[in-house]
């Protein structure tokens, strides 16, 4: 592969991953935030970037609200989306509605095993995902198996944001040497066309 | 660039909640506001956005005042209060008497349900909000404090700092059903204080700014590589 288009990938990897890592920091108070990871690899296209999400658990905060839910370790629990999808979740401030199921900010509604769960408002679930209401089961969340359920609790972002900011400076110098090393080939390429061969007159 | 702008916007939205928490620490029955962020556009790095945010009910700390008309709520629920034909929720207990009888609170916010006569020695608010006072040395009743709760009190409008209104999603009060285990008991002599943690506020404060530090440094990397960018020519 030519020199100045491999340079010029090179710099592409390092802005990509500078838009990663700027985009980890701006999520580093976003509750339930996993970041993404890049890894750069050379392939006959020159430096290609690969991004993948951080499965590292955040910190577990509390918060004292009884419908805060965050999974402590391994596992989801499910929500439904606005378009009936539903989605593994593992983190969410809920809130009762009239009817008395629970929905996130985004408006996404909490999942028992039989649809949408309704609860009281002095409703408490136990780390099993069972909902208790006033002495009674009132149901049971869909969990994945084994999932422990932390209730009053919100998982943090999982972005350190010392680290963060050093992959940013890491990418900036990654994309500086490349750049210096671009402005060399073309260097070297300026003498071989118009010293290396030139007729004096 | 944009990534790391909206993160350093993020972290001002969250210094002006906390600011707003920390300026209200010490107003009876206020409660503190939590604002809650999510990543903007799936998979893609595009930053963050405020997906909003809500009042946080947990209960403050009572604290014993001995105000002749002092009450505060242990557990959930809400005093209905009323000022020119304007109906409002609070947890701010401080009222005193008015010259109608009324209970009032310190901005003329007037409690539901209880006129205190003029001739009445001594108040008594049971914890079922039964009020009763003495006249001539006899008991009488002078009303009920009637608590209210919501569906979703998380959104309600803040119309003061501790005053509220119903709004569409936070559902019309409902009277609190008797003799539920989790039936509020009104602490009678007694306020409810904020429930924002001094200790907590400052640590979000701080963790505001680093946020604030480090996405500034990733405007400025991007910035610089734009610069780099624009010099490959000269090498």
């Amino acid at each position: 592969m030519d020199g100045i288009a491999l340079m010029a990938t090179a710099m592409r990897a390092a802005q990509e991953r500078l838009d990663v890592s700027a985009a980890n920091l701006a999520n580093v108070s976003s509750n339930g935030f996993h970041k993404r990871l890049t890894r750069a690899r050379l392939t006959a296209g020159g430096l290609e970037t690969e991004t993948s999400l951080d499965p590292a658990q955040g910190p577990l905060r509390r918060t004292g609200r009884a419908f805060d839910l965050a999974v402590a370790g391994a596992g989801t629990f499910s929500v439904r989306e606005h378009d009936g999808r539903v989605a593994a979740e593992r983190s969410g401030s809920f809130f009762r509605d009239a009817a008395g199921h629970l929905n996130d900010e985004r408006g996404r509604t909490l999942l028992g095993q039989h649809g949408p769960l309704a609860v009281g408002a002095g409703a408490t679930i136990d780390p099993s995902g069972v909902v208790h209401d006033g002495g009674a089961v009132a149901g049971r969340m869909e969990m994945s198996a084994g999932a422990s359920l932390a209730s009053g609790f919100l998982e943090g972002s999982n972005v350190d944001a010392v680290h963060e900011m050093i992959d940013v400076l890491d990418a900036q110098r990654a994309f500086e040497t490349a750049q210096k090393a671009l402005g060399a080939i073309d260097e070297t390429r300026n003498k071989d066309a118009n010293d290396v061969a030139r007729v004096r007159s | 660039m944009y990534a790391a702008a909206s993160g350093m916007a993020a972290a001002q939205q969250t210094l002006d909640v906390v600011a707003d928490n920390l300026a209200n620490a010490d107003v009876t029955g206020f409660k503190s506001d939590v604002a809650a962020f999510a990543a903007l556009g799936g998979n893609a790095s595009l930053g963050t956005t405020e997906i909003g945010t809500h009042l946080l009910f947990t209960q403050g700390k009572l604290v014993r005042t001995g105000g002749p008309f002092d009450v505060a709520i242990d557990g959930a629920g809400f005093f209905q209060v009323e000022r020119g034909g304007c109906r409002a929720f609070t947890r701010a207990g401080a009222f005193s008497r008015a010259r109608d009888g009324s209970l009032q609170d310190a901005d003329g916010w007037k409690l539901d349900g209880v006129r205190i006569p003029e001739a009445a020695t001594r108040v008594d608010v049971a914890a079922d909000g039964r009020v009763t006072v003495e006249v001539a040395a006899k008991p009488r009743s002078a009303g009920r404090i009637q608590l209210v709760a919501f569906v979703a009190p998380e959104h309600l409008r803040q119309v003061d700092s501790a005053i509220f209104a119903a709004t569409e999603a936070s559902g019309a009060p409902h009277t609190i059903p008797a003799g539920g285990d989790r039936q509020p008991k009104i602490a009678f002599g007694t306020l409810e204080k904020s429930n924002v943690s001094i200790v907590e506020s400052m640590m979000a404060i701080l963790a505001a700014q680093r946020a604030y530090e480090a996405n500034a440094k990733g405007v400025q990397a991007a910035d610089e590589m734009l610069r780099i960018a624009n010099n490959i020519h000269r090498g």
